[in-house]
């Protein structure tokens, strides 16, 4: 091992990429436009995104009283219309739901529980769900408030171990949106030199050169490793510091496991070129080794959630282990203590990448 | 004098092909062998096979007295690959020093090595330029200026002067000859027969097989021939019996 030669062909990447302005703004700037979007989806100021029609039959003082809580509700935009009007508008998708209180409503203690009927135009689970979230977190308060001014009796209070009652799903995304892009974007560039270089044959005149193949996949990993610490840490200061989210941890311990990850990505990088002769097909590992990473490694679905035999696909998935390990450093504040087991399943994952792209780089001189 | 490089009986296999079939050969110290065949007759393979990039399934093949691939060898051969083989989005500089460095060269000797070089090739005022605005004929000097940096004994240029414009191509022949007369040993690859005259020494390489060895006149000797591209068809179709096994 010559560390001089280690330190060459990771300057010559860094130089290579340097001038490369796609790759940088691939980089450095796609993960903050990424965070920046989702912030605004999650943070902005949408319009109510559910309108309710009431079709108010009666005047009885009780469904007065339902019209003016369901007006309070801040998640939903309340119409009263007649009957033929709001079937109209929930055809024509002006409206999301219909709710129809009866000219007899009216509170019969004792008596049958009464039917208020509620019309969903049901195409959309998402605005089905929101319409009926609304409903049953408003009507039974309404109701209560109208024999006893105070509401429910029992009020939940809630208390956050971690978190915080204005921590949002941003909070919970953008540490795992940082170890995604970690990986996604050095296994891709990695596979692209390393293609390129067997590619244009200079791999060959590496090989002949007193370079070892140990040496080639430290160089490798040095230069990958300074991009996605950069990466890292242009992700983390924007998000923390520009989107502010919620951050509690130890920034160094971010850095810890993106390191462990790059390691990984970079010799999975090498070790699937070789099954590769063009660029096209090194996209056409994306599919394969990206997407099913980015729907079962919890950055968008809690692993407790998916169906027993994918969850246990998703812990044999390494950014699994990162993306817990990221939200725990960063929402929890957690300390290595707890996140060992991870740290141990990256570093194998590392190690075991490690022998696989050192040893198909052996097999290049057969 | 012990050669520099013996090639004794070696074979290359890729899967079901055979890239070369017992080849017997030595290279002699301060001369510039030339290997001589038409695309396909293994000149690449037996190229790569003394440049250390990979393994014969038979035989062996010496260089300096060691069996290739060595580590110990490695800074003693300059290796120039028949594509440019270099970094496009590099600079000369970038290209010349990343290779330099490789080869162990230090910062001092490096500097004056990558203006010496430069100036050698004629590419002195595109130092700075990244390779992808070179033209091919600039790119295959800066790919021989970075096998030419760390002054090796052995050099090996695979096709050197393919698609080079005449003028380039005399250069760099001269530019080979004032490297054998300074005492470097050169093999050079060539499906050129104009150029076999240049060399010393030659093998003739056809389907993975050597025809025969030999000085450009002993070549034109025993086959009766006035020039070396008819030697060359005779060796083919001649019999093998009598040649195969080189004419030392």
């Amino acid at each position: 091992m010559n560390l001089r030669r280690i330190l060459a062909l990771a300057t010559r990447i860094v130089h290579q990429f340097r001038r490369d302005r796609r790759t940088l703004f691939l980089l450095f700037v796609v993960p903050v436009l990424v965070l920046s979007l989702l912030a605004w989806i999650y943070r902005g100021d949408g319009a109510s995104p559910v309108t309710l029609a009431i079709v108010n039959e009666g005047q009885s003082p009780l469904a007065a009283q339902i019209v003016t809580g369901l007006q309070e509700d801040a998640s939903l935009t309340v119409r009263e219309m007649d009957a033929a009007a709001a079937m109209r508008a929930l055809d024509q998708g002006e409206v999301d739901a219909v709710l129809t209180l009866p000219a007899d409503l009216s509170l019969r203690p004792g008596g049958p529980p009464q039917q208020i009927e509620v019309t969903l135009d049901g195409s959309d689970p998402s605005t089905t769900s929101a319409v009926m979230g609304a409903l049953t977190r408003t009507l039974p308060e309404t109701v209560v408030r109208a024999v006893n001014p105070a509401g429910l009796p029992i009020q939940i209070e809630p208390r956050f171990l971690h978190g915080g009652p204005e921590f949002d799903r941003l909070d919970y995304l953008a540490p795992v949106i940082i170890g995604f892009f970690v990986f996604f974007f050095v296994f891709l560039l990695t596979s692209v030199s390393f293609l390129r270089e067997r590619s244009e044959g200079s791999i060959e005149r590496l090989i002949v050169s007193p370079l070892g193949r140990g040496e080639i996949v430290l160089g490798y990993m040095l230069g990958f490793t300074l991009f996605a610490a950069l990466q890292a840490a242009v992700t983390v200061l924007f998000a923390v510091y520009a989107l502010r989210i919620h951050y509690v941890g130890n920034l160094g311990l971010v850095f810890l496991f993106t390191l462990l990850l790059t390691l990984g990505a970079v010799n999975l990088g090498i070790f699937l070129s070789t099954f590769a002769r063009t660029e096209l097909q090194v996209v056409q590992f994306i599919p394969l080794v990206i997407v099913p990473q980015a729907l079962l490694s919890g950055i968008l679905w809690p692993i407790d959630s998916l169906p027993e035999p994918l969850q246990w696909l998703a812990h044999a998935l390494p950014l699994t282990y990162a993306a817990e390990a990221l939200r725990g450093v960063m929402i929890r504040g957690d300390g290595l203590a707890a996140l060992w087991v991870n740290l141990a399943v990256l570093a194998g994952f590392a190690v075991l990448m490690i022998v696989l792209g050192t040893s198909t780089l052996r097999r290049e001189a057969a | 004098m012990e050669p520099i490089v013996e090639v004794e009986n070696v074979s290359k296999q890729f899967g079901p092909i055979t890239a070369l079939a017992g080849v017997t050969l030595d290279v002699p110290s301060g001369i510039i062998y030339g290997l001589l065949g038409p695309s396909g007759s293994g000149k690449t393979t037996l190229i790569r096979l003394i440049a250390g990039a990979m393994r014969a399934s038979a035989g062996q093949v010496r260089v300096f007295g060691r069996p290739q691939p060595s580590r110990a060898n490695a800074a003693r051969i300059g290796y120039m690959t028949q594509a440019a083989a270099l970094y496009p989005d590099l600079s000369l500089r970038e290209n010349l020093t990343f290779f330099g460095t490789l080869y162990g060269l230090d910062d001092r000797r490096l500097r004056e090595r990558v203006e010496a070089i430069a100036a050698e090739v004629e590419l002195a005022d595109r130092l700075d330029s990244p390779l992808h605005t070179f033209s091919g004929g600039m790119r295959q000097r800066a790919s021989l200026a970075c096998a030419l940096l760390h002054e090796p004994d052995l050099l090996i240029l695979d096709e050197p002067t393919v698609g080079l414009d005449p003028v380039l191509r005399r250069a760099f022949w001269e530019r080979f000859r004032r490297l054998a007369a300074a005492g470097r040993t050169l093999i050079v690859s060539s499906h050129v027969m104009d150029e076999a005259d240049r060399c010393d020494r030659l093998a003739f390489l056809r389907e993975g097989r050597l025809l025969a060895t030999g000085s450009p006149s002993e070549l034109r000797q025993i086959t009766e021939q006035a020039n070396l591209e008819d030697a060359f068809l005779a060796l083919a179709a001649g019999t093998g019996s009598l040649l195969e096994g080189g004419v030392r």
